[in-house]
This record gives C-alpha cells, structure tokens and sequence, in this order.
C-alpha cells in the first residue's frame, strides 16, 4: 500500500517528533531527488500545519512550532550538503531582512520565521535582536531586499515597529519597501499592525512566506516590475 | 471588612460586603510615587512606597512583591536591559544550554542581592499590612526559570529532544524555587502568585507537559507552606484547566482577559477561587467608561458566584494608563457591593 507520506510528516511534526519526521522524509527521497522535497512534501505540510497553527487547532503548541522549524532546518541543511549533486538548487524567492524590534530580546519566533522562510527558498537576512530602525532599513537597502520582518512579542516593544515606518518613509521608500510585523501582541491585537505602520502580518510563523510574497509582489507593483517575477 | 477578610470570604465561599479585586500594579506605583525606575526596581522601600500608595489611592484588596520576573534570571547571571517606562527585562541570557546552565551555581537566597530585594519588600508590606492587606510574592514554577537564563530556544531543545537533560536541570531548579518559595512566606507572604507557562499546552506537547513538568510542578508545589493563586501568564488557561486542577496548595486561577470567567468555572466546578479578567496591559488605551464596561462584563460573567475576585490578567498594567482607568476598577466594585469609594 502507497504510504500518504504529507500525513505522516504532518503527524510527526504535530507529535514534535523531529526524529520520525526525518525517517518519513528519509522514506520519501528514496527513488526522488531530493531537492524536490520542498515543493512536494514539505512546503504542502507545512502549509497545513500553519493553517491548523493559525486557527489554535488542538495539539498544536509552540513546542510542535519550534520542531516544524526544526524538521525545516534540518531539510536545509541536506539541501546544502547535496547541493553539488543536485539536478537543480531551488530558484530564490529574493532577499528580505529580519530582525526583533528595538528593545525586544525574544528570538524564537523570528528564528522560526526564518527557518520557513529560508525553507521556501528566501534569502533571509536575519539581524537577531534589538535592532534599531535604522539598521533594519540599512540592510534592506544593501540587500535590494523588497520586505523587512520586524518581530515584538509585547505592546511595549512593538510600539518601535513605528520608528521603522518612519525611517522608510524618511527615506522615501514607502511602497517600495514592505514592512511585516509578527509577534504575539499582534495577534491578540491585530489593529496594531496598522496602528504601528506595519504592511501585513501572518497568523503563524509558518505562514510568512505567502505574506512576503504578497508584500513583494506588492512592491513589485508600486515601481512598475511587477511582470519580472524573480522565481 | 477589611481586604484580608474579604479575601478570606471569597476563599471560603462566604458573602462580602462588596466583590474583592487585585491590580496587577507592580510598576504603576513608580508612577504614584515618581521614583525613579532604577529606585524602583532596586530599593525595596521605594518598591513598597508605590504599592502603599496603590493602596492608598485605589484600596485593592491585595499586594504584590515586584512583578519583576527577570530578576529571577538575573540572580542566574543573566544581563538585564534597561528601558525608560517599563520594567527591566532580560537582555542577554546567563548560559546558551541547559548543560551550561546545570553547571551554574544556584542563588542563594538569603545572600544574593537580587533576591533580598524581592523578599525585603515582602518584609515591609507585610509589616505595614500584617491583619489588613495579603501580601502575595511573585514566582515562577521551576520549569519555567531556564527561559530567563538561557533562553526558550535553549530550553524547549532540551525538553523536546533531550529529556534527561530536562529533568536533571528540574531537579536542580526545584530546590531553589522552593527555597524562594518558603524564605517569601517566612517573610510575611500570604501567598504566592505563581506562573507556570511551560506546562501549559499553548506553549509545550501534552507528552512532555506530562512526563516532566507537571510531575515537577506538582512536587515543588506540595513542598510549599501556603496558598498559591496560579496565573496564566500570558497564555489562554480555561482549555487546560482540567490539567492544572488539584495542584497542591493551588486556591485559585488568574485567566486570561480574553476568556470567560464563567466558563473557568465550569471547567474548575466547586473550590478554587476564579480570578481575572480585565486587560491589565490594554487598560492604557481605554477610557473610564470602557473599563466600567469591562468590569461589568467581568461581574456578569460571574454570576452569582461567591470564590471570584475581580483582578488585571496579563502583564503589568502600563505606566502611562490613566489613574482615571484604575479609579473606574475600584469604583465598580464598590458600586456593585453597595459600599462608599
């Protein structure tokens, strides 16, 4: 009988068993190559999960986030040792820049963005902790990256996702560059995303890279390069 | 009734003469006082002057020792960071592992810094307020002590894939927290008011949750000598009620302000006290009228149910809320019992 190999990983994944998740992936390249796992087992299931993540399904926590994460680095990690051998590396999406906000020293859910996002092939710049607005759109426009992520997880810091707003418009690159925010206060609160000048925000971790894509899309639209798709 | 008796009616499921209420007014009584933040979380006499002028100015029914957690994190070694307005937080962790942090030297609670702040402001309100106003002592379950030292990242990894790991570092932990724990009471606490976000399912997997850390809850609560009231901590705790009831020496629950007062009591049934659920952090964008609502929302949803005190759920209430916000709490409640502000 044909394994239903996108339940188990998702079974896996949603039991934080990093270990069965990667047999499962394991199973699945024998005979594929495996730089075909993103597009046809990972991304799909990862997909689910965020959207069982986003509606608080139960069984879904933080923990079993943390190992989708994980389970995302770990197929990366492959990917780059087999590079070489590989019939085709997987076509970028672009750069984008990450960062937690001025003051907020809480990384692990913009660690988690950014394993997903660097899974669905973005060129992730991540700048860690406490970084000022200037340095997030410093290093958008070193870059050319098209979206910066700014992650705070309580009212009190994410009130600094203003300053990145106002350091873009300062530098006349609004339209241009899209501003995500994510964190937990914005999804108990998400009028904050406007409020603070935030472009959009995701209901997971897991989902970010549709967000960026539309925000990059988005951008695209704003100068006029919206038919010169990058991927 | 003085607070401690209406305290001890709602424990007791005895009439009051108006509902009990609790602000969670930790860095607000700098605001009362004007002292300095540095003052503040430093000096215990300056601490305990804001929560006396908390008291004066807005009559809660109970106390707080500083609502400080990353001070905890600190007697670890861990960095804190300063910020204008807010209380510090944790700005660079003492470890990166739970190995590194199993090597570090446990506080000691009757001679480190950090920690004699905390127990002395215990000491003064208690003294000032001994037969009058519970005092409680903020804590945190020992689990949920190696996110302030090493970070969640560090500790999630090791409670997800290396679970000796874990339970050799709860094993090391649980004797300091219930050394903190008891020194808090022998210093006047009435009780301590307790988070415990590692065990609860919005944060960590049922299996681990169950194989580590509400055994290990359940071991250090039952070690202390006095009543606990469990706080969600920022995490929904209505779902996971079933799981956390019958903790030893747990009297009562602080739910989240998003959820339902009554239904906390149908997932508790008869006993422990129910606590919440005003916005204590969003108080700051509401206007009196909307917080009155918010009150009355909040004694709809109880009922008639005596085992309820009305409290702030969530973080510390802002700095810049308006007192006007504060003020509207203590006159609901004083409206709904029929009693003068």
């Amino acid at each position: 009988m044909d394994r239903n190999y996108p339940q188990e990983l998702l079974k896996a994944i949603e039991q934080a068993d990093r270990a069965r998740a990667a047999a499962v992936i394991d199973a699945w390249a024998i005979g594929r190559p495996f730089d075909r796992v993103v597009p046809e087992l990972l991304s799909p299931v990862l997909e689910t999960f965020g959207k069982n993540w986003a509606v608080g399904l139960g069984g879904v926590s933080l923990a079993t986030g943390y190992v989708a994460s994980k389970v995302a680095e770990d197929v990366l990690a492959r990917l780059l040792l087999e590079s070489d051998t590989a019939s085709g590396a997987q076509p970028s999406r672009g750069p984008v820049v990450l960062g937690n906000v001025e003051d907020d020293f809480h990384p692990l859910g913009r660690k988690m963005v950014a394993a997903f996002l660097r899974a669905d092939g973005w060129i992730v710049h991540d700048l860690g902790v406490d970084v000022s607005a200037e340095q997030f759109v410093d290093k958008a426009v070193e870059t050319g990256a098209r979206a910066i992520g700014a992650s705070a997880m309580m009212f009190t810091t994410a009130k600094n996702v203003a300053k990145i707003r106002s350091e873009i418009d300062r530098r006349g690159l609004n339209g241009r560059l899209q501003l995500a925010v994510g964190g937990a206060v914005f999804k108990l609160r998400p009028e904050l995303v406007a409020e603070f000048g935030g472009d959009g925000t995701a209901a997971s971790a897991v989902e970010a890279s549709p967000l960026f894509e539309s925000l990059v899309q988005r951008s695209r639209v704003f100068d006029g390069t919206a038919g010169a798709a990058s991927r | 009734m003085n607070s401690l008796e209406r305290i001890l009616a709602a424990l007791q499921n005895q009439p009051a003469d108006r509902p009990a209420f609790l602000l969670n007014a930790s860095l607000y009584g700098a605001r009362l006082t004007g002292a300095s933040l540095e003052d503040h979380y430093n000096q215990a006499a300056v601490y305990a002057e804001g929560q006396m002028a908390i008291r004066e100015t807005f009559s809660p029914d109970l106390l707080l020792s500083p609502f400080f957690i990353p001070a905890l994190g600190e007697a670890f070694g861990s960095r804190l960071g300063t910020r204008p307005r807010q209380a510090p937080n944790v700005a660079g962790f003492a470890a990166s592992t739970a190995e590194e942090m199993l090597q570090l030297p446990l506080p000691d609670v009757d001679g480190h810094p950090r920690l004699l702040y905390l127990r002395e402001t215990i000491r003064i309100l208690a003294k000032t307020y001994a037969g009058q106003v519970p005092i409680f002592g903020a804590l945190v379950s020992p689990a949920d002590l190696p996110p302030l030292v090493i970070g969640l990242e560090a500790w999630l990894d090791a409670l997800l894939f290396r679970p000796a790991v874990a339970q050799a570092l709860l094993d090391r932990l649980t004797p300091f927290f219930v050394a903190l724990g008891k020194a808090m009471f022998s210093d006047g606490a009435t009780g301590l008011a307790l988070t415990a976000n590692l065990a609860n399912g919005f944060i960590i997997t049922e299996a681990v949750a169950d194989s580590l850390l509400l055994p290990n809850l359940r071991t250090a609560l039952a070690e202390l000598p006095g009543p606990v009231v469990f706080h969600h901590g920022g995490c929904p705790l209505v779902d996971q009620l079933a799981r956390f009831q019958d903790l030893p020496n747990v009297v009562a629950y602080v739910i989240d302000a998003h959820e339902d007062l009554g239904a906390a009591r149908r997932a508790l049934g008869p006993g422990p006290v129910v606590m919440g659920n005003l916005d204590g952090a969003g108080l700051v964008h509401l206007r009196p009228e909307e917080v009155d609502h918010l009150c009355e929302r909040a004694f709809a949803q109880r009922g008639a149910d005596r085992q309820f005190i009305l409290a702030t759920s969530g973080a510390d209430i802002q700095f810049d809320t308006p007192p006007e916000c504060l003020a509207a709490i203590t006159e609901a409640v004083c409206r709904t019992g029929g009693v003068e502000t």
